[in-house]
C-alpha cells in the first residue's frame, strides 16, 4: 500500500498556508451565535476569576483590618452573586460549547458520509477501509475539540492572564513587574513541556497499537505458534513492543510528572521576590495586607491558564493535521459523473454493445484491451477464463462501476455516459460472489432492492429466488436477523437472499459473478432456478464456473489477458480443443467430485475452531 | 527504537489469584513495587504537610508583618521560607507521581508480557471456544484500567484524603469550630459526587456504544460499497447513517447536560461552604477570636478541604471498574496452560516415527465420540490417507499427534511409546504440519518461511527449501523478493501458495512426522504438477498422515484409512481396498464414472 495511509509513519507537518483554518473556521459559520455567546461567556467567567482575588482584598482590607462589619457583609454578598452570576456564564459555557461540539461532530461526520457516497468504486479499491474509517471516525472528534475547547481554554487562559496582569498593574506597578517578570519563563517552559509530553503520549499510542496487533495476531495464527513451537521467541519480540510501549509512555508520564513542580518552582521564585519586597512595602505602608495576598493569589493561579494554553498549543498540531485529512478526503471528486444533457430514459431493454473498449486503472497497465462485442437483447453470456483475465473488469464497466478509459459502451442504442449514473446502477441488476448483506433484518435486506416493496412483493421475490423456504425455517422468518454482514447465514443462504434482492429491483440487465465456494446440492439447484428466474428475459452477463451455467448460456467468451481469446457455444468451443476445452474438463472433474462429495472440505471441528 | 529488553522481577501469580480480595490482589499484582509505592505514598503525605505549611507560614508571616516592623534580613528569610515549602511541596509531588507512575506502568508492562505468554500457553480446546476479540480486549484495555488505576486512582484517593486529613487539622488548629462547620457540606458533595459520576459514566457508555454502532454502520457500508452503488441506494444509506449519527448527536448532547449541570451546581454548594465559613472566619477576626493571619491561612486552606471531594467520586467509580477490570484478566490467568514440558521421555537417536493407535477414542464434550475405537498402526515413513466425509474424524486424529488434545481412552504409541511419555515440547519438534491455508503471519516472506525454524538460516537455504516447494519463482516475481510483506501492508497470497511458502518451512523444519490437508484448491494444471513433487519430496522417508482431497494422494498410501462417523469402516492399500465392496469402492468408481462421462460429453461435442 502506498505510503500516503501510513499514517503511523506520518509526521504532522502542516502546512498553514494550504488554508486548513479557513476552512476549519467556515465550518463554525452556521453557529456563530453559539460560538459568539460561549466566548463571551467564557470571557466573562475568567475576569470573574480574576476578580475575587479584588474582592478577597477587598474583604481582607476593607471588612476585616478596618473592622467594619456592614462593609463586609457588603463584600460578602458582592462575593455571592459573582459566585452565582459566574455559575451561570459557566453553565452556559459548558453547555453551548458541548452542544457546539455535538453539532460539528454530527456534522463533519454526514458531510464525509455523504461525500463518501459520491465517491466511485474506483477511490475505495486504492485506499484502505481503515484509513477512511479514522477520518470519519477519530479525525472528525480532533476538529470539533480544538474549534470548541481548544478555542475556550484559549480563550479562557489568555483572558483570565490579562486580566490577572491589568489588576496587578492596578493594585501595584512595581510588584506587578515583578510578579510578571517569570510570565513568560514559564510560558516558555509550558509550552515545550507540553509538546514533548504530547509526542511522546503519541508515540505510546502507537506502539500500543503496534502491541495490540502482535497480541491480535497470536492469538489468531495460536494453532502455528503451538504447532512450531514459537512461543518463547514470540514472548521475545513481544517484550521488545512492549517495552517500546512503557518507555513512550513511561516519558510521557515522567515528563508530565516532572512539569508541573517545575513551573510551580519557577513561580515559587516570584513568590519569594513578592513576598520579599511587598513585605517591605507592607511594613512601608506603601501597600495593604490584602494587596499583598491578592498577589500571592495571582500568582499561584496563573499557573493554570499557563498549562491550559500549552496543552492546547501541543495538541493543536495534530488537529489540524487531521483536519487536513478530512479535507484532503472531502476534495476527492467522483471520478465516475453525471455529464451534461442527460439522456432521461425509463428502462434499459435494448442490446448491449462494446466497441474497441480499453482499461486501465490510474497509470498502470491496461486490463481491458480494445474489446468489442454485440450483446442482442435477452442473450445470455458466460464469461469464463483464468483469475485476472479481466471477466470481473468488464462486468464493472458494464455497471457503470469504472467508465472505459478508452472505446464506447453503448445501451440500447446510446453511448452510456449520456444516460444519468444512478439509471443506469438502479436499472442493472447485480448479484456478487461473496454477497454482501446488511446487518438487519432478512426483509429489510430483501427489500434494499426495491425500497417501496411490500411485504407480499417481499415474499413473492423470495419465492421465485427459492428462498421462501429456508426463510420460513428460521425461527423468526422474514424478521430473522441476518448478523453482521450477514454472518449468520450460509453462503448459499447469502446468495439465494442476494438473487431475490436482485429480482425484487426488476433490472433490465442481470449481472452476476457466480461463487465459486461449493454449497450443497440443494441450495445449488434453488441458486440455478433463481438465476434462470432472473436471466429470462434479461440481458445477462454471467461471470460462470458452473458448468450448467456455462452450457445453457447463448454465448461464451472466454476472456484472458483483457482479450476474448475464444467465443462461441459450448459444442463449438469444445470442439476446438483449445483454451476453453481445458478449462471444462477441469472443472468437471471437479464439479462431479464436489457433487459425489468425494473429498469434503473440513471437518466442522477445525472450522469452528 | 532501542531492542534492550529491562528486566523485571518475576509475577507471582498463584499468590495474587489466590486472594479473595481483589484489592490484596491487586497489591501483590504490584510485587517488586511495593517499596516504590511506599515511597509514593510518603512524598504524598510530605507534599501535602510542605502544601498545608505553606498557608499556615503564610498566616503567621502576615501577622508578624502586622505586629511588628520586620527587618530586611528577617523579611528575606520568611520569604525564603516560604519559597522553600513551595519547593518541597513541588519536589514531593514529582517524587510521589514519579514512584506511582513507575510502579503503574512496570506492573502493567509485567502484566501484559504475563498475559502474552499465558494466552499463547493456552490450551487448543481454549482457544476454540473463546473469542479474539473478547481476548484482546481483557489483554489490552482492561489492563490499561489498571494502569490507570495505580497510576492515578489509587494514588489520587490517597491524596485527596490525606490532604483533606492535613488541612482539617491545621484549621483545627486555628479553630476548632471553624474547621467542623467548614465541612458541613462535605458529606453532601461526595454523594452528590458519587451518584452523578455514576450516571455520567452511564451516559458516557451508552454515547462511546453508539460510537461503535457508527462505526460499524460505516464499517458495512464501506465494505458493501458495491451493493449500495449496484441499487444507487445512496440516498437510502444517507438516511440510515443519518438516523444513527442523530442518535449519537442526542445521546452526545445528555451527556455534555449533565456535564453542564454538574459542575456549576456543585461549585455553587461548594462556593456557598466556601462563603458561609469564610464570614464565620472574618468574624472571627472581627471578634478578635482568630488573627487576620489565620483568616488567611485558612482561607487558602479551605479550598483544599472542599473542592477535592468533587472529584473523589470521580475516583471512587474509577476505582469500582479497575476492580471489575481486574476480575475479567483474572479468567483469563485463572485458565490452566498448557503443559509443555512435562514427561520427559527422549529417545537418544532421536525418534523413527511407527505410529500405533490401540483402541483410541476422543470426545470433545462429553458422551460424544469423535474418535470411536480407533486401532491401526504405521511403520515409520510410511504415508497413511485418511479418507472420509466432513465430520467423519480426520482432523481429530491428526491433532491427537502433537496432543493439541490428549486422547480420551486407549492409547496412541510412537516409536512403541506412550505419546503421553513425550513431552508436547518435543512431540512438537518433530511433527510438522501443512494446512490447506496455512495462517501467515504480517512479516516478510523470508521470516514466515524461517518461522519456527528453530535455528540460523542461510539465505541459500531458504532459497534451495522454496525452489523445492515450487514457490522460489514466485517471490522472485514480487517487487522485495523475499523481504515482501506478507498480509495487510503487503501482498495478498492465494491458497496454493500461502501452502507452499508452508512447505518451504516444513522442509527447512525436517520433521520425522508430517501432516498434510492435501488441498485441491484452484490452480493451474503447471502449479499442481509443481505443488505434487513439492508434495512429494516433502513427504521422502518421513511417516504422513495425509487428509485426502484428491485421489493421487491416496493411491500411493501405503495405508488407506476410511472413515465413517469417528470410526474406521475399511482400511488397507488401494489395491486391496479396490477389491472389497465398501466406500472405498464406491469412492473409485465414481471417479471412473466421472471419467467416462467426461468422455461421454466430448463424445457428444464431437459428433453434432
Amino acid at each position: 500500500m502506498s505510503n500516503q495511509y501510513n499514517e503511523e509513519e506520518l509526521d504532522d507537518v502542516v502546512n498553514l498556508k494550504s488554508g486548513v483554518v479557513g476552512r476549519l473556521i467556515k465550518s463554525l459559520k452556521p453557529y456563530w451565535p453559539q460560538m459568539l455567546l460561549s466566548v463571551v461567556g467564557i470571557a466573562l467567567v475568567s475576569y470573574l476569576d480574576a476578580y475575587y482575588n479584588i474582592l478577597n482584598k477587598r474583604i481582607i482590607d476593607e471588612g476585616i483590618v478596618a473592622k467594619n462589619l456592614p462593609v463586609m457583609i457588603g463584600l460578602f454578598r458582592n462575593y455571592a452573586i459573582v459566585v452565582l452570576s459566574q455559575m451561570v456564564g459557566f453553565f452556559i459555557m459548558i453547555y453551548l460549547m458541548g452542544l457546539l461540539g455535538e453539532q460539528l461532530r454530527y456534522d463533519f461526520r454526514k458531510k464525509l458520509f455523504h461525500h463518501l457516497q459520491s465517491l466511485s468504486l474506483s477511490y475505495f479499491s486504492k485506499t484502505p477501509l481503515g484509513w477512511i474509517m479514522s477520518r470519519v471516525t477519530s479525525d472528525t472528534e480532533k476538529m470539533a475539540d480544538l474549534l470548541t475547547w481548544g478555542v475556550l481554554d484559549t480563550v479562557w487562559a489568555v483572558t483570565n492572564i490579562s486580566f490577572a496582569v491589568y489588576f496587578m498593574l492596578q493594585l501595584n506597578a512595581r510588584l506587578a513587574v515583578i510578579a510578571m517578570l517569570s510570565l513568560p519563563v514559564m510560558i516558555f517552559v509550558s509550552f515545550k513541556f507540553r509538546v514533548k509530553i504530547y509526542h511522546h503520549y503519541r508515540q505510546s499510542r502507537k506502539a500500543n497499537s503496534k502491541m495490540t496487533a502482535s497480541l491480535n495476531e497470536n492469538i489468531t495464527g495460536v494453532r502455528v505458534v503451538k504447532a512450531l513451537r514459537r512461543e518463547a521467541k514470540n514472548l521475545d519480540d513481544f517484550k521488545v513492543l512492549s517495552t517500546n510501549m512503557f518507555q513512550e509512555s513511561y516519558r510521557a508520564v515522567l515528563l508530565s510528572a516532572i512539569y508541573l513542580p517545575t513551573i510551580q518552582t519557577i513561580s515559587a521564585i516570584s513568590l519569594v521576590l513578592i513576598l520579599w519586597r511587598g513585605g517591605l512595602q507592607v511594613a512601608d505602608g506603601t501597600i495593604t495586607v490584602g494587596v499583598l495576598q491578592a498577589f500571592i493569589s495571582y500568582i499561584m493561579f496563573i499557573l493554570w491558564p499557563i498549562q491550559d494554553l500549552a496543552r492546547v498549543y501541543a495538541e493543536m498540531q495534530n488537529a489540524i493535521a487531521s483536519s487536513e485529512r478530512v479535507f484532503s478526503l472531502l476534495d476527492v471528486k467522483p471520478e465516475i459523473h453525471n455529464r451534461e444533457n442527460l439522456l432521461s430514459v425509463d428502462s434499459l431493454v435494448g442490446d448491449v454493445e462494446f466497441e474497441n473498449v480499453s482499461f486501465h486503472y490510474e497509470d498502470d497497465e491496461p486490463v481491458i484491451k480494445n474489446l468489442s462485442f454485440h450483446i442482442p437483447q435477452g442473450q445470455t453470456v458466460a464469461l469464463v477464463g483464468t483469475t485476472g483475465g479481466g471477466k470481473t473488469t468488464i462486468v464493472n464497466l458494464l455497471c457503470r462501476f469504472y467508465e472505459p478509459s478508452e472505446g464506447v459502451i453503448r445501451i440500447a442504442g446510446h453511448d452510456y455516459t449520456q444516460y444519468p449514473l444512478e439509471d443506469i446502477q438502479s436499472r442493472i441488476g447485480v448479484v456478487l460472489q461473496v454477497p454482501h448483506l446488511f446487518s438487519g433484518s432478512v426483509r429489510d435486506n430483501l427489500r434494499y432492492g426495491r425500497l417501496n416493496a411490500t411485504d407480499e412483493q417481499i415474499e413473492q421475490a423470495a419465492k421465485l429466488a427459492g428462498a421462501h423456504e429456508f426463510i420460513m425455517n428460521f425461527e423468526k422468518g422474514y424478521n430473522q436477523d441476518v448478523g453482521e454482514g450477514g454472518n449468520q447465514l450460509s453462503v448459499g443462504q447469502k446468495q439465494l437472499i442476494s438473487i431475490a434482492r436482485a429480482l425484487l429491483a426488476e433490472p433490465d440487465i442481470f449481472v452476476m459473478d457466480e461463487a465459486t465456494s461449493s454449497v450443497d446440492t440443494l441450495t445449488e439447484a434453488l441458486i440455478q432456478k433463481g438465476m434462470h428466474q432472473l436471466m429470462s428475459g434479461r440481458t445477462s452477463f454471467i461471470i460462470a464456473h458452473r458448468l450448467s451455467t456455462i452450457k445453457s448460456a447463448d454465448l461464451i467468451m472466454v476472456i484472458d489477458g483483457g482479450q476474448i481469446t475464444e467465443q462461441g457455444t459450448h459444442e463449438s468451443l469444445m470442439r476446438k480443443k483449445g483454451h476453453y476445452y481445458n478449462l471444462y474438463t477441469k472443472q468437471f472433474r471437479h464439479d462431479l467430485e464436489t457433487k459425489y462429495n468425494l473429498f469434503a472440505d473440513q471437518e466442522p471441528e477445525a472450522s469452528a475452531a | 527504537m532501542s531492542k534492550q529488553k529491562v528486566p523485571y522481577i518475576p509475577l507471582d501469580m498463584p499468590k495474587v489469584l489466590s486472594k479473595k480480595n481483589k484489592l490484596l490482589s491487586l497489591w501483590h499484582l504490584m510485587r517488586g513495587y511495593h517499596f516504590h509505592y511506599f515511597v509514593s505514598t510518603i512524598f504524598l503525605a510530605l507534599a501535602a504537610f510542605a502544601r498545608t505549611g505553606m498557608y499556615v507560614y503564610l498566616g503567621t508571616f502576615i501577622d508578624r508583618m502586622i505586629k511588628e516592623r520586620l527587618t530586611g534580613q528577617e523579611l528575606t528569610l520568611s520569604a525564603l521560607t516560604f519559597g522553600a515549602l513551595i519547593a518541597l511541596q513541588a519536589l514531593s509531588s514529582f517524587m510521589s507521581s514519579w514512584m506511582a507512575n513507575f510502579t503503574a506502568e512496570n506492573t502493567t508492562r509485567r502484566l501484559r508480557d504475563y498475559l502474552f505468554d499465558h494466552i499463547q500457553r493456552l490450551s487448543y480446546s481454549y482457544h476454540s471456544e473463546s473469542k479474539t476479540g473478547d481476548l484482546l480486549e481483557r489483554a489490552t484495555s482492561d489492563v490499561d484500567t489498571l494502569r490507570r488505576f495505580f497510576a492515578d486512582q489509587a494514588i489520587g484517593v490517597g491524596r485527596i484524603v490525606m490532604i483533606f486529613i492535613i488541612s482539617f487539622v491545621a484549621i483545627a488548629r486555628i479553630n476548632m469550630r471553624l474547621a467542623l462547620v467548614s465541612i458541613i457540606i462535605i458529606p453532601i458533595v461526595l454523594v452528590i459526587s458519587i451518584i452523578f459520576f455514576k450516571r455520567l459514566s452511564k451516559a458516557y457508555e451508552a454515547y462511546q456504544e453508539q460510537g461503535a454502532v457508527l462505526t460499524t454502520d460505516l464499517q458495512e457500508n464501506l465494505s458493501g460499497v458495491r451493493v449500495v452503488k449496484a441499487f444507487a441506494r445512496q440516498d437510502y444509506e444517507i438516511e440510515k447513517f443519518d438516523k444513527q449519527n442523530a442518535e449519537k448527536f442526542r445521546l452526545g448532547r445528555k451527556f455534555n447536560w449533565m456535564h453542564a449541570l454538574f459542575w456549576p451546581l456543585s461549585d455553587i454548594i461548594c462556593s456557598a461552604q466556601n462563603i458561609g465559613s469564610s464570614f464565620l472566619a472574618a468574624t472571627m477576626v472581627l471578634n478578635d477570636v482568630i488573627t487576620i493571619g489565620a483568616f488567611i491561612s485558612f482561607h487558602g486552606l479551605l479550598g483544599w478541604l472542599i473542592w477535592p471531594i468533587r472529584n473523589l467520586g470521580r475516583l471512587i467509580i474509577d476505582t469500582s471498574r479497575a476492580l471489575v477490570s481486574f476480575g475479567r484478566i483474572a479468567v483469563v490467568l485463572q485458565a490452566v496452560e498448557e503443559d509443555m514440558t512435562a514427561s520427559t521421555y527422549q529417545p537418544k537417536d532421536g525418534i523413527k516415527g511407527q505410529i500405533t493407535f490401540d483402541k483410541v477414542s476422543f470426545a470433545y464434550e462429553k458422551d460424544f465420540l469423535v474418535l470411536d475405537d480407533v486401532s491401526f498402526e504405521c511403520e515409520a515413513g510410511k504415508v497413511v490417507a485418511l479418507l472420509g466425509s466432513t465430520g467423519s474424524g480426520k482432523t481429530s486424529l491428526v491433532n491427537l499427534l502433537p496432543r493439541f488434545y490428549d486422547v480420551t481412552s486407549g492409547q496412541i504409541l510412537l516409536d512403541g511409546v506412550n505419546l503421553n511419555e513425550y513431552s508436547r515440547e518435543f512431540l512438537r519438534s518433530q511433527i510438522g504440519i501443512v494446512e490447506q491455508e496455512p495462517f501467515l503471519f504480517s512479516c516478510s516472506i523470508r521470516d514466515n518461511i524461517t518461522y519456527g525454524v528453530h535455528r540460523d538460516v542461510s539465505q541459500e537455504e531458504i532459497e534451495e527449501a522454496a525452489r523445492e516447494a515450487a514457490i522460489h519463482d514466485v517471490i522472485l516475481g514480487f517487487k522485495h523478493g523475499y523481504d515482501t510483506l506478507v498480509g495487510e501492508r503487503g501482498v495478498t497470497l492465494s491458497g496454493g501458495q500461502k501452502q507452499r511458502l508452508a512447505i518451504a518451512r516444513t522442509l527447512l523444519i525436517n520433521p520425522r512426522i508430517l501432516i498434510l490437508d492435501d488441498s485441491t484448491s484452484s490452480v493451474d494444471m503447471e502449479t499442481e504438477v509443481q505443488i505434487r513433487a513439492a508434495l512429494d519430496s516433502l513427504m521422502n522417508n518421513r511417516t504422513t498422515f495425509i487428509i485426502a482431497h484428491r485421489i493421487q494422494s491416496i493411491m500411493n498410501a501405503d495405508l488407506i484409512l476410511v472413515f465413517d462417523k469417528g470410526k474406521i469402516v475399511q482400511m488397507g492399500e488401494h489395491e486391496v481396498l479396490l477389491n472389497q465392496d465398501g466406500i472405498y469402492k464406491d469412492i473409485y468408481d465414481i471417479q471412473a464414472r466421472i471419467d467416462s462421462a467426461l468422455q461421454e460429453e466430448i463424445d457428444r461435442v464431437e459428433s453434432i
